[in-house]
């Protein structure tokens, strides 16, 4: 579908965060991958104690902004600052950067304590003070007593913990997580949420690029939509929503079947933009169910079919839809 | 059905490369080194590298000799005018294969009539002396030409003298742990420094390249426990060969030590160098494979390299195989001294230290795409 039929992009991105609490930021970054461009402009500001959660569809550019931040993938353009400082020539910005990749990047064959003890090692722990960071780390997200077992006879939950403050021993000021819950069930999710808290409480600026709208919804203090490799809208999720949607709500429509031309110039007319299917057509409703009403019905007239017709108070999920023109995958 | 799943895996083998490559123009490469070399053992093609020390000077011995020089098996192209001890000193080198000290029978006090033979050779060489005593028996045996045999006085007296080790058993095992040993030490080390490209595979490196700790420094710990480990599996192959067969492996303590540090640094950094060129696990679990078979064969690890015809042998040198057997044959069956260790060991550290500064260079890949 065309994503510029729904809402156009805005000609700048929002302006970064300039307070000067900023743990990481990301400016003008651009990266062509081939003829595609998978960071396009993205401008970003993650500030101390804040969970910045980077919500966007596969492709959208997450994976690659991820890893330029991490300085695995050179930019042709732009800057990533941690602490003020360049990570690619700095030493010291790299140790203020944690990295909890969505694989679990965690040694199978050790056990978690020995996981930790390496990941601290390699992040710079001084071996003096590792062993008591190892058991706050472990203490912290409740595998005191499973420390000695290998990762691999850890649930997945457990599993999905270790990973994420493996990322932490070295005290980071900002952390990058990629899909930090992913395969894992509710109860280990909530586990995870409350972790994040925690380190959020310890004053680590936290970027988080997750798929998982509910999550950024209760997790985040702010929310970067990215799409086509920039980031098209921030805020707050609430901020994003009122800005969206303001007091109205949300209208989709059903098709039973395909419109023809003058069907799809009709749902045009009406205001309404379609979803990646095809079927589904949306848009902001101001005045209520009697506007749904008064426009099922005219859609009816023009022989069009209409399966059904859902009125809802817009969501997070309805910000992203509006601005990507993709729902994002559970 | 059937079709279905044949013509699926038709697709799958003809767009990847790989499985094309390993299918089927490696083991047609494979069956012609492995073909030249093993068609080289059976003699067909050997060519014995023959020093000549004659101290006879006479025609009969003249005569000898160019004969000698005129065979296809044997090249004794070499010096002409050697003596006794440097013909000894060339096969205990190994520079040649065998040697021939043509002596004046009267001059030894041989009963026999004419030039009397000593035939110098290296146990673990034992093919060689037999072939040239082959060929001095064929010289000798009554013929219906005259003019076939070189020896027209008369049968002369051979003799066999070993310039090295106590027996050729105990050298054949000397050998072969030597050539076992490096064989696995490289697969090892294959084995081992794949771990990086597991690691990137599993996301270890999206987080330890984002901290303070590059790639070199996974490169480098990755070395120094290949080295490690190297240098234990070689010792237990040996400590075997010890307890089991009695090669002298404590009168040997510190210049095997030294060789085999070598032998380990030159297969860790050859195998880091290798892994961090590919970019899949399979690519270098592949590669690896093929280039340690290929090292091995012709480097002396299946069959002794004198065997092979020269252009093997010539090739045979560029591999580490070649030099760690040359260390450990100067060792344990020529019982030379350290100090002239310093070529094969010089040149295994140079290799393992190319290696590994390949392996940082390639590694900046994994760090900065």
């Amino acid at each position: 579908m065309n994503p510029s039929s729904l809402a156009p992009l805005p000609e700048a991105a929002p302006p970064v965060d300039d307070s000067g609490t900023a743990v990481l930021e990301v400016r003008g970054a651009r990266r062509q991958l081939g003829r595609h461009p998978a960071i396009a402009g993205v401008d970003l500001a993650v500030a101390r104690g804040e969970i910045y959660a980077l919500l966007g569809a596969n492709g959208a550019g997450k994976t690659s902004l991820l890893r330029a931040i991490s300085g695995r993938l050179a930019l042709d353009a732009g800057s990533i600052r941690v602490a003020g400082r360049d990570p690619r020539r700095d030493r010291e910005a790299r140790r203020a950067l944690g990295v909890v990749p969505q694989q679990l990047a965690l040694y199978p064959q050790l056990s978690a304590r020995q996981n930790l003890s390496v990941f601290g090692r390699l992040a710079g722990v001084a071996r003096r003070g590792l062993t008591a960071k190892v058991e706050r780390a472990l203490d912290r997200v409740g595998l005191a007593a499973r420390g000695d077992d290998r990762v691999a006879a850890l649930s997945g939950g457990m599993q999905r913990r270790l990973n994420i403050v493996a990322g932490t021993l070295h005290e980071p000021l900002a952390l990058v997580l990629d899909e930090p819950t992913v395969g894992v069930d509710l109860h280990a999710r909530q586990r995870i949420h409350d972790l994040l808290r925690d380190l959020r409480g310890d004053g680590i600026g936290i970027l988080l690029a997750t798929h998982d709208l509910e999550q950024a919804n209760v997790l985040a203090d702010r929310v970067g939509i990215l799409a086509r490799g920039r980031v098209c809208a921030e805020g707050a999720p609430r901020e994003l929503i009122e800005d969206a949607f303001g007091d109205a709500q949300e209208l989709t429509v059903t098709l039973g079947e395909a419109a023809d031309a003058s069907g799809r110039r009709l749902l045009a007319h009406e205001g309404l933009a379609p979803l990646s299917d095809g079927m589904t057509w949306e848009r902001r409703l101001e005045r209520g169910m009697g506007q749904a009403a008064a426009l099922g019905a005219r859609l009816a007239e023009a022989g069009l079919t209409v399966a059904s017709m859902r009125v809802r108070a817009p969501t997070l999920a309805s910000v992203v839809l509006r601005w990507t023109g993709e729902e994002l995958e559970p | 059905m059937n079709i279905a799943v044949f013509q699926v895996m038709l697709l799958g083998l003809v767009r990847d490369r790989g499985a094309l490559a390993m299918g089927f123009l490696i083991p047609a490469a494979f069956f012609i080194v492995f073909a030249t070399v093993f068609a080289a053992a059976s003699g067909v093609d050997m060519r014995v590298q023959l020093a000549i020390a004659d101290e006879a000077h006479s025609a009969t011995s003249a005569t000898l000799v160019a004969t000698l020089r005129g065979l296809d098996v044997i090249d004794a192209s070499g010096d002409r005018e050697l003596t006794a001890e440097q013909v000894r000193a060339r096969v205990r080198r190994g520079s040649a294969d065998v040697g021939l000290i043509i002596r004046d029978a009267a001059g030894v006090g041989s009963k026999a009539e004419g030039e009397s033979l000593v035939i110098v050779g290296d146990p673990v060489r034992g093919v060689a002396m037999s072939l040239l005593a082959g060929q001095l028996q064929r010289m000798h045996a009554p013929s219906d030409s005259e003019d076939a045999s070189a020896g027209s006085g008369g049968p002369a007296a051979v003799e066999h003298e070993y310039v090295a080790g106590v027996s050729a058993d105990l050298n054949h095992v000397a050998y072969y742990a030597g050539a076992v040993a490096v064989l696995f030490l490289l697969f090892s080390a294959v084995h081992g420094a794949v771990t990086l490209l597991e690691e990137e595979e599993a996301g270890i490196l999206d987080r330890v390249l984002a901290g303070p700790a590059g790639a070199a420094t996974l490169v480098n710990g990755k070395f120094l426990f290949l080295v490690a480990q190297g240098v234990v599996q070689v010792a237990v192959i040996f400590v075997v060969a010890w307890l089991l067969y009695g090669i002298d492996l404590p009168g040997h303590v510190v210049p095997w030590s030294l060789a085999t540090l070598a032998a380990s640094a030159a297969a860790a950094g050859l195998a880091l160098a290798l892994v961090t060129a590919c970019t899949t696990r399979r690519q270098a679990q592949t590669l690896a494979n093929v280039a340690i078979l290929i090292l091995s064969a012709i480097g002396g690890s299946m069959v002794p390299r004198f065997l092979m015809p020269p252009l093997l042998q010539d090739l045979g040198a560029l591999t580490p195989n070649a030099w760690a057997l040359e260390a450990y044959s100067a060792i344990f069956w020529r019982d030379e001294p350290v100090a002239s260790l310093g070529l094969p060991i010089g040149i295994l550290l140079g290799a393992g230290m190319l290696g590994l500064a390949l392996a940082q260079r390639f590694a900046r890949r994994l760090q900065t795409l």
